[in-house]
């Protein structure tokens, strides 16, 4: 799975790497242009055009009906019985197309989120380190530590919770730069990185998965925990990242699916879809 | 034509019941600031609340107070002449209208209800909202709810206003809600926390019974550790949207480590450690009211203690100034940039939690810990407000100055009954070094100045010990202007008089400065006739008042009983206390008296940890003025600094301003 998600992060990478730098504004409008063009060739490609535009027409015709035959109203009834019929079809129609770009959709929103999701510490700032054991692992009898690097300094010393399965220290941030907390338990170690700096466009992984495919799927953004350590997760809360538009802070989830939609309805006449 | 209610409207009618302080209408909404015309002067103040003029000359004198100094060697140093009484709602609000309490209608932190004798917040008045639909348990407001002003007169960044000279006013005291105006203004003293009160801690604690039952400005709940877990419910304001009013809460839990001393605080999405000795710094929370409804706020935890008992500290629930339910600044956008650049920060009016050190629940160091975060954000807002300052006037107030005098007398005077020999020798120096960091801001303020800048150190009142408690209302029982129903009964601890014979009772005292004479026509059981027979009795009482000695220490226990006709002027003047007592040194009320209660002792050594004062007599006790500019009045008042203002921006002085310039002979 690793490498499956380091190819696609390579991808998402090079296609976001010329425009990086101008901010996150230039790259969400890129990523939503590309998405759009992207959802229309796919809609195209997998719907049933001619059936889509019947549709339409058919509940164009019966919105005719109902102002023609305003003082009837059995065929008021009946117009509007054929309106629902005619939008169900519709949703038939389009329904096909909708669950073959889930698939790329979600790839698409795992990679945003790293992109997005969240901001870099910044110096001075603290942050939580929750790290799950995966089933059978015992906060209270492993001796799992955490040894930070001279930018990060650890806060508290662990906190260990029995019925959650979970240990959690409080790190704060020293030093800019990319820091690697590391864990070691007996001989062995496993790291995950934190950084700390300035908010400009940069992947931030907040959540290391455990070795189940579902979380790395999820969580592409750092290489999982290895299984010999029976750690479900190492999550560090990074403050969640806004888009700023004039002093609004707007979750980017938001603006990605409006700018996404409001450019394939743009394009649609481009590529001869029928949505 | 009928307007539909905005959120917050909406949202305030329903919490119009809530509390007496916790609903209002914002002043009308406007985004930017006020006042464009560039003047030729600036006028900046720093208000200090409480500095005293004999210790700011001591330390001056000293060599402590360096920025004091050079500003004094500028313009001067004059002891400026504070309200009578010397209340911080009633002096500043001389200062805000350029009057005596005649003219604003304050006269002190305590008014009644004549028609109830019930005690009542004299600043502000919340109405309920007068129209509602109730449908099944949830009732929803239609019309009205609001909380008023009750200051009268106007405020002098309205008068700048008028002649478009853009304010910036940071907290000034008896400002809540803001009073309507295009200034920038952020409301201090007088503005209640979420729940409507002055200030609600909790505390919660595996021993309960380690804190007195009968605390103020708090609350002890007991939890129970299961598994290294303790589940607790953070109450929030009461949820006047049901028909049961029950109070909104929060479900929160803390996670302690086996063995290490430290805990995880979950609670809605906060998810948080902290150590024993550790603040969480500001976290916001949010009441769910109903469905559509709900209340932010902010407030603070601190770990006291993990094991053997566990404790932990709940600061009071700040309104939350990024989304505020209730009116704190003008414009509104002023209170929410101000929570975008800074973050949270307190809101309340007084914000030290001087309850929690009363009450034990926070002991002397973690006091000023937590005052020190009002300091520092002090500070680092004047820099913001500093940085833009270019045209107008400028007010800053600090709080600390006065919350520590308060609270640390006891440990900086050997003569006080609380004084404390081991705690002395670590906190018997917090007066001066406070008075050192106000030096500091005045520092930083004078190296940041122009040539056309006037700027101004005052304050509102002096300081002095509070060493005895005297409980009015038990002595006018005893000299037999009081009676209680039952001749028997020695006392009534009951607040609002419940056990007070109102058909023989002749005067009563309310408030911490305040007598009022049982008069017909005004109490709605009065027994005195007004005129001669009121005027004479007051006189009696005034004549006695001033004439009652301690026996413990022979000393004169009221300075001045002054008579209200005598002192007051202006449209409010009627609404005075007949009778304001100005207590000699070391003497105040009692905390019994003042909501009508009546103990069984005249007078009680002060043991509490609230051991400086300022309801004495105002000659007492008048409060500081600096200026970089030679100052020619002798004998300044607050009013006066009003009038000064009108003075230097050129404005001719409205007729209701009773002062003079200070820079006038």
């Amino acid at each position: 799975m690793w490498v499956f998600n380091s190819v696609i992060g390579t991808v998402f990478d090079a296609i976001v790497w010329p425009v990086r730098g101008l901010g996150p504004w230039p790259v969400m409008i890129e990523v939503s242009f590309l998405t759009g063009l992207l959802m229309l060739v796919i809609f195209r490609r997998t719907s049933n055009q001619d059936g889509i535009r019947a549709a339409k027409n058919r509940i164009k015709a019966h919105l005719l009906e109902l102002r023609l035959y305003k003082d009837s109203l059995a065929q008021q009834l009946r117009s509007q019985g054929r309106i629902l019929a005619a939008n169900g079809r519709y949703i038939g129609y389009a329904l096909k197309p909708m669950l073959v770009m889930i698939v790329p959709v979600v790839l698409i929103l795992v990679q945003l989120n790293l992109w997005f999701g969240s901001r870099p510490l910044r110096v001075g700032e603290s942050a939580l380190v929750k790290l799950k054991f995966a089933e059978g692992g015992d906060p209270l009898k492993t001796d799992l530590r955490l040894e930070a690097p001279a930018g990060i300094e650890v806060e508290t010393p662990p906190l260990r919770i029995e019925d959650e399965g979970e240990i959690d220290w409080r790190v704060r941030a020293r030093s800019e730069g990319s820091h690697v907390l590391v864990f070691r338990s007996g001989g062995e170690t496993f790291t995950k990185s934190v950084l700390v700096g300035r908010e400009r466009m940069m992947k931030i992984a907040a959540l290391k998965p455990g070795p189940g495919l579902t979380d790395q799927v999820f969580n592409p953004g750092e290489k999982p925990v290895p299984g010999s350590f029976s750690v479900a997760s190492v999550e560090v809360s990074f403050p969640a990242r806004k888009m700023d538009l004039f002093g609004l802070g707007l979750p980017w989830l938001v603006v990605y699916f409006i700018l996404s939609i409001i450019i394939g309805f743009a394009f649609k006449g481009v590529f001869k879809v029928e949505i | 034509m009928t307007h539909p209610l905005s959120r917050r409207d909406f949202m305030k009618a329903g919490l119009g019941a809530a509390s007496l302080a916790a609903l209002g209408t914002r002043p009308g909404f406007v985004q930017k600031s006020f006042g464009k015309t560039a003047t030729p002067r600036k006028i900046l103040i720093l208000g200090f609340d409480g500095m005293d003029p004999g210790l700011t000359d001591r330390w001056i004198r000293e060599g402590k107070l360096p920025a004091f100094r050079r500003l004094m060697a500028q313009g001067g140093f004059r002891s400026l002449e504070t309200s009578v009484p010397p209340q911080s709602p009633v002096a500043w609000s001389n200062f805000i209208a350029g009057t005596n309490p005649g003219g604003h209608g304050i006269f002190d932190f305590i008014h009644r209800d004549p028609k109830t004798y019930i005690p009542e917040f004299s600043a502000s008045a919340t109405e309920a909202a007068t129209k509602t639909i109730r449908i099944g348990n949830t009732i929803f407001p239609i019309k009205g709810g609001k909380v008023r002003n009750l200051r009268g007169g106007k405020a002098f960044w309205q008068i700048l206003e008028e002649h478009d000279i853009p304010a910036t006013i940071f907290k000034i005291p008896a400002n809540y809600p803001p009073v309507a105006t295009r200034q920038r203004t952020i409301s201090g003293m007088g503005t209640p926390d979420i729940i409507g009160s002055y200030g609600w801690f909790r505390y919660y604690t595996t021993a309960p019974k380690e804190i007195r039952e009968d605390i103020g400005g708090g609350e002890v709940r007991q939890v129970y550790v299961i598994s290294n877990r303790i589940e607790a419910k953070l109450p929030g304001p009461v949820n006047t949207f049901k028909k049961d009013r029950p109070t909104a809460e929060i479900d929160f839990k803390v996670y302690l480590d086996p063995q290490n001393p430290v805990v995880k605080i979950v609670i809605q999405d906060h998810e948080f450690l902290l150590r024993e000795k550790e603040w969480s710094g500001w976290k916001r929370v949010r009441f769910s009211l109903i469905p559509t409804q709900s209340v932010s706020g902010i407030c603070m935890f601190y770990l006291k203690e993990v094991r053997p008992n566990f404790r932990l500290y709940v600061s009071p629930i700040n309104i939350d100034p990024g989304d505020a339910a209730l009116p704190i600044s003008t414009p509104e956008s002023y209170a929410e940039e101000l929570d975008r650049n800074f973050g949270p920060f307190f809101t309340k009016g007084l914000p030290a939690d001087t309850s929690a050190l009363d009450n034990d629940v926070l002991d002397e160091g973690e006091f000023l810990q937590q005052d020190g975060f009002v300091l520092e954000e002090s500070r680092v807002m004047l820099d913001h407000e500093l940085d833009r300052f270019d045209s107008g006037l400028l007010f800053y107030y600090i709080s600390s100055t006065d919350q520590r005098q308060h609270m640390f007398w006891r440990l900086f005077d050997e003569k006080h009954p609380a004084y404390d020999a081991p705690l002395a020798g670590k906190f018997g120096g917090t007066i001066e070094k406070t008075y050192r960091e106000a030096d500091e801001i005045l520092d930083r303020v004078m190296g940041r100045m122009d040539k056309d800048t006037l700027l101004l150190a005052m304050s509102d009142h002096g300081f002095n010990p509070y060493y005895r408690s005297f409980n009015l209302n038990t002595w006018l029982r005893q000299s037999g202007y009081l009676q209680l129903t039952n001749e028997f009964k020695q006392e009534d601890l009951e607040i609002g008089f419940p056990s007070t014979d109102w058909s023989r009772t002749k005067a009563y005292g309310i408030g911490l400065n305040g007598l009022y004479i049982n008069q017909k026509g005004r109490e709605a059981n009065g027994i005195v006739d007004q005129g001669a027979d009121t005027d004479n009795l007051v006189r009696e009482i005034a004549r006695k008042l001033e004439e009652f000695k301690d026996p413990k220490t022979n000393d004169q226990v009221v300075l001045k009983a002054y008579v209200a006709k005598d002192i007051y002027t202006g449209p409010h003047a009627g609404e005075a206390p007949d009778i304001i007592l100005g207590f000699n040194r070391g003497y105040r009320i009692s905390f019994s008296s003042p909501l009508g209660r009546v103990p069984k002792d005249v007078l009680e050594d002060n043991l509490s940890k609230w051991s400086g004062d300022h309801m004495g007599a105002a000659e007492i006790l008048p409060g500081i003025l600096l200026a970089n500019q030679a100052v020619k009045a002798d004998s300044p008042a607050l009013y006066d600094l009003t009038a000064t203002i009108m003075d230097v921006f050129g404005i001719e002085k409205p007729k209701e301003l009773i002062g003079t310039s200070i820079f006038k002979e």
